[in-house]
């Protein structure tokens, strides 16, 4: 069976775009998680939307499953890629890298799977556009996957939703079926709706539903995305950062809750030393003139007037900053403010996490900004290992993006204990409400565990709807088979 | 049909037997709904503003009343229609044999969070109680632009949510968190941090995993075909200015109210929708407005004027004000103001278009500023005829308006022409912008005479042109595209997506229990797939 599939494979994409090396199979079998490694059956490279499509028709006859992959990446990290069954054949996207268009007027950009970070922020940026981007991605990141993952962006108050920035999708459902979420499902072409002055921007509906939200989070399980557009800002032509370090990142929360409240800051986040040596990437014995917490928050301005806005906003901060007992700083320690604007602009050449020490897991979820104290607590006495610690602000202040970075040396650990530990910590937290809302690889059994009955079984009709035959990343999520 | 006795006793069983009735008086206020002349035209019927009769109302007040409600429901294979104030539009039956759900002694505020910026609220609650809640933390709410009267989590979770400040507060659908709702099948689903069975939160509204966000309401809600939301938490704003209280002097309809520190209204002239389209986009660049919408001048006058007197005084005296667009400047602390007025008074000088506020020719009246801070500016739509309704409504982008607006200009005045509806010029249209200028939705207001059946008769025909205008030249999906007959004939040139959206009522109704006149129907028992 094997050998036909791959000769069907190569019908729809050609003998360049399938292959089943073992050392292809290798690498895919596995990534920088915990996860156990399963071999794929093969790995296919589709050029187009056709090809997507028929790949996911021919699965759907031949009972095969299918992870999509968007990225060029070298390293993954969270397990969610890797085969959770026997008979699965990766889809890497990677090859599908256009920059469909670039709309300053309408702030939008469509983009297929496999256009990155690295390439994006740099062509947005010439056109005078930004992209809300999450914390120092690498240079190869996807950007339609990091949307579709809903990576926190760092700049909460252009998050007016928890979807944003990702905006309409041309995706493929399980079931095979074409389909265009929100405006873009039409009437009309893209062409003709481009004609008649729209931008493909809002993601909701059609009519009564929105299946972006589904498809959103949903690693792959309904089905596979070939563009998105992506909601971005205009560029700033001026900016100011402003820091603030304390030996207790609670002293930052009312400041921060203030700056969140009106709007007034772009990035505004909290990292622990260890996290801001590793984006810095030096050695924590370099920062020793720090505090061992640090806010960083950017104000920007934009036009004639863009000065200005930065001058009022610092003018009413001084004005009330005694309230909140703490310290602003135009610099932190000897560090150089480009450093700075790097970490919060650019792109890092491979992960920073992984650079740090070599190796290291991550534990991230959502929480409310005052958990986290409890939640530090808990973790700094459950674990020697180095703790990077970021907490970053979403949805316009809605809740925290919270992440406990583990960072060991791969060549000193041993494995096995750091997945204890990786697990420990993350059911410990997951017990006392931490929501882990992209619950990947070895987190997904835990966190449905603690999901409501009802919730599953709403999920899996979707399921049963939008992929029946459980072809895409089957066993992900909450689909195991039963 | 008549409920059944036993039926009912069961019903008020759940509910207390003054909570249930069968009363044919109590019946007959729920038939009367806003709108749904033009609907009996549709249908064929009279242009009578009354609708199907309940066969008996039920007023839950708890989250497990409702569920115990729709199980029993499913028991006996009855449908329901639920509403929260009933004040908007398709609240009722669309069919006969249908029990109203009425949630008006669900009206509590769960919880105000200032601290995460987001509040909790049952169906009940008004945006006008919410607000003056919220006034005290500095904080404020979006609002559909029906007004402060209607119920947030109805427009959050079950209708549209386009409003007058949406520049600065968005879209009732893009600001929900956690969420609770009964499902069709009697299930209480949670969403998002919510659905933890320990320690759940209202914070966030999707996942883990996919969000069921997105089969929830779509772009302009379910309206009760897919279950009862019971709880929603909502995100919230900062409130515009420094005030603690909203003081209204004098009595209807002289209200006068002293304009708070640091609040400017301006009424942008622009020569054509290219311009306003320009304006649009320059003047939102920046992210300064609290209001930022386009009205026709008529319109302009209409939401100035608290009398019909007065606003035929205003159409006769008042400057024309060439597609004016209304933006309203706000800020909590003087440097922020003078900052916001500069940057307006730039990009209008650069746009070279006229603010005629700046030039003293048109002062909105005192009170315009409470209603706009109170999102009251939409009931003004009654003054002339009594009857107004939207067609159109899509949203996507300034360009988008513009051409809508362009197109629909002739047709619209076409109907005028033949003195079927209220004559606007043909430009009665609103269009306002969302989250400082990421969208734009357009619909286009009419005015009609409920008394007049030419004039009803007018109006539906000129909206069924409207659905096939943007049909034909691909302007987005209206509003009122719902309901099997409509969903049928706007999916298949639309990713053929009634046929998903069928799917997802017959897997979440799958004994038919919530009325779907304005959703869908489940597939047809020959049709079923899965
Ligand atoms: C003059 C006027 C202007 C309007 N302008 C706007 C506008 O600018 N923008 C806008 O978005 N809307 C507008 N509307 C429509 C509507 O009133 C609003 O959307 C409003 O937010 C809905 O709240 P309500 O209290 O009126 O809801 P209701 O009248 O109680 O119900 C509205 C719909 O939602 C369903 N529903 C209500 N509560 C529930 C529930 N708990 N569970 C399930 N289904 C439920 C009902 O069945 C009904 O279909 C307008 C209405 C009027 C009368």
């Amino acid at each position: 069976m094997n050998n036909q599939i791959k000769k069907k494979l190569i019908e729809i994409c050609g003998i360049e775009n399938v292959n089943d090396g073992q050392e292809v199979l290798e690498k895919y079998s596995k990534d920088q998680s915990l996860v156990d490694p399963i071999k794929p059956l093969l790995v296919v490279f589709p050029e187009n939307t056709d090809q997507v499509q028929d790949i996911i028709k021919l699965a759907n006859q031949n009972n095969i499953s299918i992870i999509p992959i968007s990225s060029p990446n070298k390293y993954r990290f969270h397990g969610d890629t890797v085969p959770k069954s026997d008979n699965t054949i990766i889809m890497n996207l990677s090859k599908m890298n256009k920059i469909l268009r670039i709309d300053k007027k309408n702030r939008v950009i469509m983009v297929e799977p496999g256009v990155t970070f690295g390439e994006l922020i740099d062509v947005a940026g010439k056109n005078g556009l930004r992209l809300l981007n999450p914390l120092f991605p690498r240079k190869s990141k996807s950007v339609l996957s990091s949307a579709l993952e809903r990576e926190p962006p760092i700049v909460p108050r252009f998050q007016w939703d928890s979807s944003d920035p990702l905006l309409c999708t041309e995706v493929i459902f399980g079931t095979g079926d074409y389909f265009r979420t929100g405006i873009a499902a039409g009437p009309g072409t893209i062409e003709e709706q481009i004609e008649s002055g729209q931008a493909q921007k809002n993601p909701m509906g059609p009519t009564q539903f929105s299946p972006y939200r589904l498809i959103q989070g949903a690693q792959g399980c309904f089905g596979v995305v070939t563009w998105a557009t992506i909601k971005c800002e205009y560029l700033y032509d001026t900016e100011k950062l402003m820091f603030s370090q304390s030996d207790n990142f609670e002293d930052f929360f009312d400041f921060m809750r203030y700056l969140i409240k009106y709007r007034t800051a772009d990035e505004v986040f909290i990292v622990n030393k260890v996290n801001l040596a590793a984006l810095l990437g030096t050695d924590i014995s370099n920062l020793s003139n720090l505090k061992d917490w640090i806010l960083i928050t950017n104000f920007t301005g934009m036009g004639q007037f863009g000065e200005d806005r930065i001058s009022y906003i610092l003018a009413d901060i001084n004005d009330v900053i005694n309230d909140y007992n703490i310290k602003l700083t135009e610099t932190l320690g000897n560090i150089d403010n480009s450093k700075i604007f790097e970490i919060i602009h650019e792109t890092c050449e491979e992960s920073w996490r992984l650079k740090y020490k070599g190796g290291f897991q991550d534990i991230f979820y959502l929480t409310t900004l005052d958990n986290t104290v409890l939640h530090y607590n808990l973790v700094s006495k459950m674990t020697d290992l180095e703790l990077g610690v970021y907490i970053q602000p979403i949805n316009q202040g809605c809740g925290v993006h919270c992440e406990f970075d583990l960072y060991y040396n791969p060549a000193d650990t041993n494995e096995g204990s750091i997945k204890k530990s990786f697990l420990e910590i993350s059911k410990k937290l997951m017990d006392i409400g931490a929501f882990f809302n992209r619950p990947y690889g070895l987190w997904a059994d835990e966190m449905y565990a603690r999901v409501s009955n009802e919730t599953i079984s709403a999920l899996r009709r979707v399921k049963e709807i939008f992929d029946p035959n459980n072809i895409m990343n089957r066993g992900a999520l909450c689909f195991k088979e039963e | 049909m008549k409920i059944d006795k036993k039926i009912l006793n069961e019903i008020q069983d759940i509910v207390g037997k003054e909570n249930a009735t069968d009363n044919e008086v109590i019946l007959e206020s729920y038939t009367y709904n806003w709108c749904v002349e033009f609907i009996n035209v549709m249908e064929g019927k009279d242009p009578i503003p009354f609708w199907h009769k309940p066969i008996a109302v039920v007023l839950p007040s708890t989250t497990e009343e409702v569920q115990k409600f729709v199980k029993l429901c499913n028991k006996y294979h009855l449908k329901f229609k639920a509403q929260s104030t009933g004040l908007g539009p398709w609240n009722q039956p669309s069919e006969d044999d249908v029990i109203v759900v009425d949630l008006r002694r669900m009206n509590k505020i769960v919880k105000i969070d200032p601290k995460n910026m987001y509040c909790v609220v049952e169906p009940y609650v008004t945006g006008a109680q919410l607000q003056a809640e919220l006034l005290k933390y500095g904080l404020n709410c979006h609002m559909p632009g029906a007004g402060p009267q209607v119920s947030p989590l109805a427009s959050s979770t079950s209708m549209c949510g386009p409003g007058f400040t949406s520049s600065s507060t968005g879209f009732s659908g893009r600001n929900v968190l956690g969420t609770e709702w009964v499902l069709p099948t009697g299930e209480i689903l949670r969403l998002g941090s919510l659905s933890l069975k320990e320690n759940s939160d209202w914070f966030h509204g999707d996942g883990p995993g996919p969000s069921l966000r997105g089969i929830m309401r779509g772009f302009i809600g379910t309206k009760s075909g897919l279950g009862i939301f019971t709880r929603v938490a909502i995100k919230l704003f900062p409130f515009p200015c420094n005030i603690k209280q909203l003081e209204i002097k004098n009595i209807i309809p002289n209200y006068d109210f002293d304009i708070p520190n640091y609040m400017q209204f301006h009424l942008i002239s622009c020569k054509n929708y290219e311009t306003l389209e320009l304006a649009f986009d320059r003047i939102e660049k920046e992210g300064i407005t609290f209001m930022c919408f386009h009205t026709s001048t008529y319109g302009l006058h209409t939401i100035f004027s608290n009398t019909q007197e007065e606003l035929m005084n205003r159409a006769v005296a008042s400057p024309r004000i060439k597609n004016p667009l209304v933006v309203l400047i706000t800020a909590n602390t003087k440097r922020e103001f003078e900052y916001k007025e500069k940057v307006l008074k730039t990009a209008i000088e650069e746009l070279k278009v006229k603010d005629v506020v700046a030039t003293g020719k048109y002062i909105p009246p005192n009170i315009a500023y409470a209603e706009a801070l109170r999102s009251a500016l939409g009931m003004h739509g009654f003054l002339a005829t009594g009857a107004f309704q939207s067609t159109h409504g899509s949203m996507d982008t300034s360009r988008l308006c513009r051409v809508l607006m362009e197109r629909n200009l002739p047709l619209k005045k076409e109907y005028i022409d033949k003195g079927l509806i209220g004559n606007d010029e043909g430009k009665g249209n609103w269009s306002t912008s969302y989250e400082h200028g990421h969208f734009y939705h357009i619909e286009t207001p009419t005015m009609y005479d409920q008394t007049k059946v030419e004039s009803v008769e007018g109006f539906v025909e000129y909206l069924d042109r409207c659905n096939k205008l943007d049909l034909v030249e691909h302007l987005g999906i209206p509003f009122f595209i719902e309901g099997d007959k409509m969903h049928d004939w706007y999916g298949p040139q639309c990713s053929n997506y009634h046929i998903w959206l069928r799917k997802i009522k017959t897997k979440f109704d799958p004994n038919f229990v919530a009325d779907s006149g304005f959703y869908i129907s489940p597939e047809k028992e020959e049709n079923k797939t899965t």
